[in-house]
């Protein structure tokens, strides 16, 4: 015979305000099984747990109830509750009389009342039927594998290998660094992005945690949490980086100039080339959509002046493979495209440029050797007018969220122009100004008072041409008026945009993303940086447009969250998950379709007992099953059942209203 | 022979008709009959639509409901205005097919609305449905020499959702056509810029401010003369042309042309069918461009620098 506890809470005011709740315990009491029920101010704190623990232990309760608010909030707490008066934690049931009862029914007590009671009657015949269920133990394998090497990857890889868990790198181009590597100084300090970068792309290098693979994409990902295994496709290279020194004969020779997207294709690289001095690692590779030596057979160069011979034309893409417990994803943002915008002439015009094109440009290192040069006629630009959330904001033209650094860096922008052209002058259209971060309206306060820059508030309706100079017109709501600028160089703040390969990226890896291509986190608040799969988590602006500091505390928190993952050797899991009755499977195999997370797979069992003929059925897998129960409402022969939410405990829950 | 369901328009018998009658030459020229609509009536603009929304719904109605009648496929406008109002209309029954009836009581009944009949302007209509090859093949006096501005003004291709012509902001069709007619198309940054037509009555002076930019930067550019689909575009940027050189102190002398009248002329037409004398500023001297031939650009020595660029694999 059953003996039932149940246990009623007030939760203050939320549920007693609008619930009779000694009414309540009172009908709970009819019910035959029901061996004690009582009510109690806040069943959550520690004498409402203690007076479930007691009642346990007195009335050898074999189930309890606990009539309080959602399971989300505080299943745990009672389970353990359960746990510590030596009973298994599963024979818990929580009927939750706030969210859904008091909260939504504040206005009718008396049917308040009555729901709050035929919610415990269900949860109290559900836990008649309850089953003792024991955790899941998993295997883990400590190894990270983080994909892509910008400074969020950077950062996430080397505070794993810090805590002395190894790491894969995978990067998609030949050198890490990302777009941090193209910036010149940056926002609100003006630190010199490649000086705070560069250190920490050679400890990735140098790290004994660390294994560094670039030029490599991830094109496969099996398994579950702390047992992935990843398939890594490394592209051929033509270089072998083990005897290459890096000297750089190779690049020199070269006679085959490509644009060079690194530096916004403003100047021009080799077909064999390192992206950019400071590469980590400093190897080159050949770019074999130019190489006219693996296009046509024609040339070798290359391969004539390498002395260690590390040329290897014959080179074919490799896929490894790594068995690793945990993934960060980190794969950055792109810029919007400002076509669109065919009021300015963009497009038609030289000497409107993007951002990027113009932090290049001011960049020491750049094309230009840190003067911004108006690509028209090579003239150094006196009026420059920065137009700010082109694309961002635009529900017209781009798309509807704001980009986040836009404003930033453009008051960066202002000041750097300030700097390299000392009589030039920064006229700024605006729609908002925001600079909420520490130091961020000071540095915008820099700009506007020290560098002298105009900010205009208004959208620029038009831009045209009028002899050598730009015409800008736009509004300048302040005044109430249009007004025009004569711009030698006109800069356009684009929108940061998801990378165009993230969807596809979200598919392989079985993680969601958003309708701009940003990758999904579990929640928005409160799980920032997880991913609603299991031991997947994400880092940087794949995940949303964010700064630098944002970027390195989100690839930070992930690391912490790997290392926590590792923490011991197994990994715990819920129980409550789908398992299925070879005997009744008939091998539709209807659930494969509709799970949700891959988690079934099939296997061939003999026919009958002793035959040699097989048969298919499908099968489980306990590691990845998050026990939503797809599965069990699609079986037609009803051969899978979901622990914790058996037929008989929905039966029972049914009978009893 | 093409068929094409023509609406003209109050202009067209009226101010444009310069519009008009080469429109007319040019469409034989190209095999196309056009079959006027028999007792159209006022599109509405621009008075319709700011008083009643009904009115300015039921009389572009009536006049699709007669157009379709002809059952040709598609139906030819003049005027930029009445194109707007007739395209509107349009999109507004197509999308709420009850609304036909609601408003039908309001005039006299011509029958059913059936929206089977596709409307375009004629510049939309030579583009899209007889094309630059063609009208190229017809050429036999090529303007060569000859330097243009297209203007297409605020209606043609805008709102982009009823139009679905072209790009609202910096159209190219007229300007391929003019490149079709051997004419130079010159980079003009105004070609849908607001020239102030709603102004022309009650506030001249907006009027000139905005038209004399517009004739401020098709000077710049270059051109000759500006080319223009629409009789309002027309009538602003030619009638007030004295006025706003009087007032801005500039002077412009930039005649404002109809694309079929510089069809007409390249199709062989004598220049006395293209009614000349109806426009205000003078035609002949940018007409007298025709035939020119534009120096070449002198062969620059190449330097050491070009040449690597010549060599580099793109």
């Amino acid at each position: 015979m059953a003996r039932v506890g149940v246990f009623v809470c007030f939760c203050g005011a939320n549920i007693a305000d609008f619930i009779d709740v000694p009414a309540v315990v009172e009908e709970a009491k009819k019910v035959k099984e029901v061996k004690v029920s009582v009510l109690y101010k806040y069943m959550c704190s520690d004498p409402g747990q203690q007076m479930i623990r007691d009642a346990i232990i007195q009335n050898r309760l074999t189930s309890v109830v606990v009539a309080a608010c959602s399971p989300r909030m505080h299943e745990k707490t009672f389970r353990k509750a359960l746990s510590d008066a030596g009973m298994n934690p599963y024979l818990l049931e929580v009927a939750n009389i706030r969210e859904h009862s008091s909260w939504v029914h504040q206005k009718d007590k008396k049917a308040a009342t009555e729901k709050a009671n035929d919610l415990i009657r269900m949860a109290i015949a559900k836990s008649i039927a309850n089953e003792q269920l024991h955790e899941i133990s998993v295997p883990v394998t400590k190894r990270a594998l983080v994909i892509g090497g910008g400074i969020a990857g950077i950062q996430a890889a080397l505070d794993i290998a810090d805590a002395r868990i190894p790491v894969t790198l995978v990067e998609k181009s030949p050198s890490i660094g990302g777009r941090m590597a193209q910036l010149d100084e940056t926002f609100p300090t003006l630190d010199c992005s490649q000086c705070i970068l560069t250190p920490k792309m050679v400890d990735v290098a140098s790290h004994p945690y660390i294994e560094l693979i670039p030029y490599a994409e991830v094109i496969e990902l099996d398994g579950y949490v702390g047992n992935y295994k990843a398939k890594i496709k490394k592209k051929a290279s033509y270089v072998n980086f083990d005897t290459c020194t890096g000297c750089g004969a190779c690049t020199q020779k070269c006679p085959v100039k490509v644009p060079n997207e690194f530096n916004m294709n403003i100047d021009k690289r080799k077909a064999i080339y390192t992206p950019f001095p400071q590469a980590v690692p400093n190897k080159p590779v050949i770019d074999a959509e130019h190489c006219t030596m693996l296009l046509k057979g024609k040339c070798g160069i290359c391969a004539k002046v390498c002395e260690k011979g590390s040329i290897d034309y014959k080179m074919v893409d490799e896929v490894i493979e790594r068995e690793i417990g945990a993934v960060v994803v980190a794969t950055g943002y792109d810029l919007w495209d400002p076509k669109p915008y065919e009021e300015y002439g963009v497009g038609r015009y030289k000497d409107i440029i993007t951002s990027l094109e113009f932090e290049r440009m001011v960049s020491a290192s750049g094309p230009t050797n840190g003067v911004p040069l108006r690509p028209s006629d090579g003239k150094v630009p006196k009026n420059v007018v920065f137009i700010k959330c082109i694309g961002s904001r635009d529900e017209a033209k781009g798309i509807e969220y704001c980009s986040k650094i836009c404003c930033m860096y453009t008051a960066k922008h202002a000041i750097l122009l300030h700097h390299k052209v000392h009589d030039s002058h920064a006229y700024i259209f605006y729609m908002d100004i925001r600079a909420a971060g520490k130091g961020y309206e000071e540095f915008v306060k820099r700009a506007q008072v020290e560098t002298a820059a105009t900010y205009l508030r208004g959208r620029v309706s038009k831009i045209y041409k009028k002899g050598d100079k730009l015409m800008v017109r736009g509004e300048d709501a302040q005044i109430g008026q249009v007004v025009e600028v004569e711009a030698d160089l006109v800069v356009l703040a684009t929108a940061v945009i998801a990378p165009h390969e993230n969807p596809a990226l979200a598919r392989l890896l079985g993680i969601s993303y958003d309708k701009y291509g940003y990758l999904s986190e579990a929640h928005p608040k409160l799980r920032p940086v997880e991913t609603a799969k299991a031991g997947i988590f994400l880092a940087g602006c794949t995940q949303a447009p964010k700064d630098i500091p944002d970027t390195v505390a989100q690839a930070s928190a992930c690391a912490a969250k790997v290392c926590g993952l590792f923490a011991g050797d197994t990994l715990k899991k819920d129980p409550m998950i789908s398992t299925i009755s070879n005997e009744f499977c008939s091998g539709c195999l209807n659930c494969v379709k509709v799970c949700p997370y891959q988690a079934i797979v099939t296997e061939e069992i003999p026919l009958g007992h002793g035959s040699k003929e097989l048969r298919t059925v499908a099968k489980i897998n306990e590691g990845v099953c998050q026990g939503c129960g797809s599965c069990v409402a699609i079986c037609r022969s009803m051969a899978i059942s979901l622990a914790g939410f058996t037929d008989p405990q929905i039966i029972n829950e049914i009978v009893a209203i | 022979m093409n068929k094409l369901t023509y609406f003209p328009g109050c202009s067209a018998h009226g101010t444009s008709e310069e519009f008009d009658h080469t429109l007319k030459l040019v469409m034989k020229t190209l095999d196309v009959q056009m079959e006027e609509i028999p007792d159209w009536n006022c599109c509405g603009a621009t008075s319709a639509h700011v008083m009643t929304e009904n009115l300015a719904l039921a009389l572009p109605m009536r006049n699709l409901v007669l157009a379709e009648k002809l059952e040709n496929k598609t139906m030819g406008i003049a005027c930029a205005s009445c194109y707007s109002r007739m395209k509107v209309t349009k999109k507004h029954l197509d999308e709420h097919p009850d609304l036909a009836h609601k408003i039908n009581t309001t005039i006299i009944d011509e029958g059913e609305y059936k929206g089977d009949i596709d409307v375009k302007s004629m510049l939309q209509y030579c583009f899209e449905e007889i094309g630059p090859e063609v009208i190229k093949s017809k050429v036999t006096k090529p303007l060569t020499g000859l330097k243009v501005a297209c203007y297409y003004g605020c209606l043609l291709t805008r709102p982009k959702d009823v139009t679905h012509f072209d790009s609202p902001e910096y159209p190219m069709s007229m300007d391929i056509l003019m490149e079709a007619l051997g004419a130079k198309a010159m980079e003009f940054d105004f070609k849908t810029e607001c020239c102030g037509a709603s102004f022309s009555i009650s506030n001249t002076d907006v009027v000139e401010s905005l038209s004399g930019k517009i004739l401020e930067v098709a000077k710049e550019s270059g051109a000759h003369m500006i080319v223009v689909a629409c009789p309002l575009c027309q009538s602003n940027l030619d009638m007030r042309q004295p006025d706003i050189e009087r007032h801005t102190g500039q002077k412009f002398a930039l005649p404002v042309m109809y694309f079929t009248q510089l069809m007409a002329l390249a199709f062989g037409f004598p220049e006395k069918e293209l009614k000349l004398p109806k426009h205000i500023v003078p035609v002949q001297e940018a007409l007298s461009h025709i035939g020119e031939i534009e120096p070449t650009p002198e062969k620059v020595k190449k330097t050491k620098k070009a040449v690597e660029a010549e060599s580099e694999v793109e």
